[in-house]
C-alpha cells in the first residue's frame, strides 16, 4: 500500500504527520523497497556526490563535446564572476554555471546522475551544490532537499512520461525545475505546501517548452536550458517561500503538462524534425556533422 | 507499478541521455541476459525517435555495450565500436522511419546466438533510463528489470504453475509477483515470476527437470 498516490495526499500525509515531504517520501521508500532510512538516506548521499563530482570536473573543463557543439561555457561564466559587468550575486552565476557544467559533462559522454533524465540533469545538482557551496547549507539538508526533488519527481511520473520523446523537454527540464524548485524549499526549511506551491510555480513557467536538438544531440538548447533552469527553480522557491501561492493545484498543472505533451507534434519531441533543429543554422551542421542521412552505424 | 526514489534521481550513468543511452545499454542488458549464450551477431532494428536520433544520442553506442554486459555507468560506453569489434560481435543498424504502432523509443533485437539459435526480443526505454522488454520471440511480456525474475517458455497444460511456485516456496523464497500468458491452447504458454532474492542455482535446476519446458531464464535484476 502507498501512503500517498498525489500531490493533494502527499499534503494530507504531510499535515496529519506533522511531517515533512522529504521524511514522508523516505517513509513510503523504506515500505516499498524494504530498506531502512538511513540506508536510503546513504543512497542519497552517494547520488548528492556524484552531482557534486559532476559539477567540480564541469567547471573546470574546456573539453568539447563529442560534436564538439559544447563545452568550456561553465568555465567561461564560473570566470565572469570577477568581472565589473557582473551584476548579479555569485549565488546565481554557480546556479548557471553549474547547471551549465553538468551538461557539458553530459555531452562528453561523462559520469552525470539522471535527474529526472539525463536531459534535465543540471537543475537540481545546480540549485543543492550552488546552496552548500554559496550558502553554506548543510550536506544533510540538501540531501533532503534531493529526497524531495525524488518524492516530486515520481509523482510526476505517476501522471506522464518523463521523456522528451513522449512530451518534450517540458518534461526534462521543465519538471526538473520544478523538482529543483522543490528541493530549495526542502533544503531551507520551507513548509510541505511551499515545497508544492514552488513546484508548481517553475513547471508552469515552463509548460509547453518542446524538445528540438540540434542534430538529435542533447547539446543545443539542452546545456544552456540547464544552465538556466536552477535560477528559474529558485527564483520559483523564493516566491513560494514568500508566500505567493499557485492558483491551479501541482496535481492538476502536471495533468495539464501531460495533456499539453500530448498535443505537441511529434516533431517537436525530440525527432530533430522542428524548432532549433529545422533551422538553416542547425541543418548546415547536421549535415557536416552526418554527412547524407544513412542506414547503418557511422564506424560500420 | 510503483516508481522508487531512485528511478527518479538516478542512475549515476553516462550521458548523454537517460532515455536513449541508458535505456538503451539497460535494455541491451536485459537482451543479453535474455539470451544467455553469447551474441554473435546482432541487428539492432530501431524505431521513432530512437532510429531519428541513435547517433547523436549514442544509442548506438549504449546498445553494443550493454549487449557486452557493460553497466550504464562504464566510462567505456564512449567506445562501444571498438569494445564490439575487440569482442568479435557482428552488429547492424537498421533505422526504421516507416509509420509503425510502436511507442517512441523501441529498439528490436534480432539475435543469431554462439549456438547458432535464432532469438528476438523488442524492448522500450521509456524515460529516465527505465525500460520494459515487451516481446521474447513472439511472446508478450513486461519484463523490466527491476526484480530478480525467472522466465520460462513451456508446454501449456495443467500443474505447470503450481510446480514452478512449489519449488520456489520450498525454498522459502517469497513470490512479488507472476504473470501468464500463452500464444495457443494446448501448445505453448509463457511465465515470469518476479522474486524477492534471486533463485539459488540448485532450485533452477530443479524446476529445469519439469518436462515440457522449452526455455527457462534466471535473471538478476539490473543494477540500478
Amino acid at each position: 500500500m502507498t501512503l500517498y498516490n498525489s500531490f493533494e495526499e502527499l499534503l494530507s500525509y504531510c499535515d496529519e504527520h506533522q511531517c515533512s515531504i522529504a521524511e514522508a517520501a523516505l517513509t513510503q521508500e523504506g515500505r516499498l523497497s524494504g530498506r531502512n532510512r538511513e540506508d536510503l538516506l546513504a543512497g542519497m548521499r552517494t547520488i548528492l556526490q556524484q552531482m557534486r563530482d559532476t559539477v567540480a570536473s564541469g567547471i573546470a573543463s574546456e573539453e568539447k563535446s563529442m560534436s564538439g557543439l559544447t563545452g568550456g561555457d561553465a568555465k567561461r561564466l564560473m570566470g565572469f564572476m570577477a568581472s565589473d559587468q557582473c551584476f548579479l550575486s555569485p549565488m546565481e552565476i554557480r546556479m548557471m554555471a553549474y547547471g551549465l557544467a553538468t551538461l557539458e559533462e553530459n555531452s562528453r559522454m561523462k559520469k552525470i546522475v539522471a535527474c529526472p533524465t539525463a536531459g534535465g540533469s543540471g537543475s537540481v545538482p545546480a540549485v543543492l551544490v550552488a546552496l552548500e557551496h554559496e550558502k553554506g547549507i548543510d550536506p544533510e539538508r540538501t540531501t533532503l532537499g534531493l529526497v524531495t526533488a525524488g518524492c516530486i519527481g515520481e509523482l510526476v511520473a505517476r501522471r506522464m512520461f518523463l521523456s522528451g520523446s513522449a512530451a518534450g523537454c517540458q518534461a526534462e527540464v521543465g519538471v526538473a525545475s520544478g523538482m529543483a524548485a522543490g528541493a530549495v524549499v526542502e533544503a531551507l526549511g520551507g513548509t510541505p505546501q511551499q515545497v508544492i506551491t514552488a513546484a508548481a510555480i517553475s513547471m508552469q513557467n515552463l509548460m509547453g517548452l518542446v524538445c528540438d536538438p540540434v542534430a538529435g544531440l542533447v547539446e543545443v538548447p539542452c546545456v544552456v536550458r540547464n544552465g538556466l533552469s536552477g535560477v528559474q527553480a529558485a527564483a520559483s522557491a523564493t516566491m513560494a517561500l514568500a508566500g505567493i501561492r499557485s492558483f491551479v493545484p501541482l496535481d492538476e498543472v502536471v495533468d495539464a503538462m501531460a495533456e499539453v505533451g500530448r498535443l505537441m507534434s511529434p516533431r517537436l519531441k525530440e525527432s530533430a524534425d522542428g524548432g532549433l533543429a529545422q533551422t538553416p543554422t542547425a541543418l548546415k551542421f547536421t549535415q557536416s556533422f552526418f554527412g547524407p542521412v544513412q542506414g547503418s552505424s557511422p564506424e560500420a | 507499478m510503483n516508481t522508487s526514489l531512485f528511478d527518479i534521481v538516478g542512475p549515476i550513468m553516462v550521458g548523454p541521455s537517460s532515455s536513449h543511452t541508458a535505456g538503451a545499454v539497460r535494455l541491451a542488458n536485459l537482451a543479453r541476459l535474455i539470451a544467455e549464450q553469447p551474441v554473435a551477431e546482432v541487428e539492432f532494428v530501431l524505431y521513432n525517435s530512437f532510429a531519428k536520433t541513435y547517433q547523436g544520442h549514442g544509442t548506438d553506442r549504449g546498445l553494443l555495450a550493454g549487449l557486452l554486459g557493460y553497466p550504464v555507468d562504464a566510462a567505456c560506453i564512449k567506445d562501444a565500436y571498438q569494445l564490439a569489434d575487440a569482442a568479435g560481435l557482428r552488429y547492424t543498424m537498421t533505422p526504421v522511419f516507416a509509420k509503425n504502432h510502436y511507442s517512441p523509443n523501441t529498439v528490436q533485437f534480432k539475435m543469431q546466438l554462439a549456438n547458432g539459435e535464432k532469438m528476438r526480443v523488442v524492448g522500450h526505454s521509456v524515460g529516465g533510463g527505465k525500460v520494459y522488454i515487451s516481446k521474447i520471440d513472439g511472446y508478450n511480456v513486461t519484463l523490466r528489470g527491476a526484480y530478480p525474475t525467472l522466465i520460462m517458455f513451456y508446454k501449456d497444460q495443467p500443474g505447470m504453475i503450481w510446480q514452478v511456485s512449489k519449488a520456489i516456496a520450498e525454498r522459502g523464497i517469497n513470490i512479488a509477483s507472476l504473470h501468464c500468458s500463452r500464444n495457443e491452447r494446448g501448445v505453448q504458454a509463457f511465465m515470469e515470476i518476479c522474486l524477492d532474492t534471486l533463485l539459488p542455482q540448485e532450485v533452477v535446476d530443479e524446476i529445469r527437470t519439469i518436462s515440457d519446458i522449452y526455455m527457462l531464464r534466471n535473471l538478476d535484476k539490473l543494477s540500478p
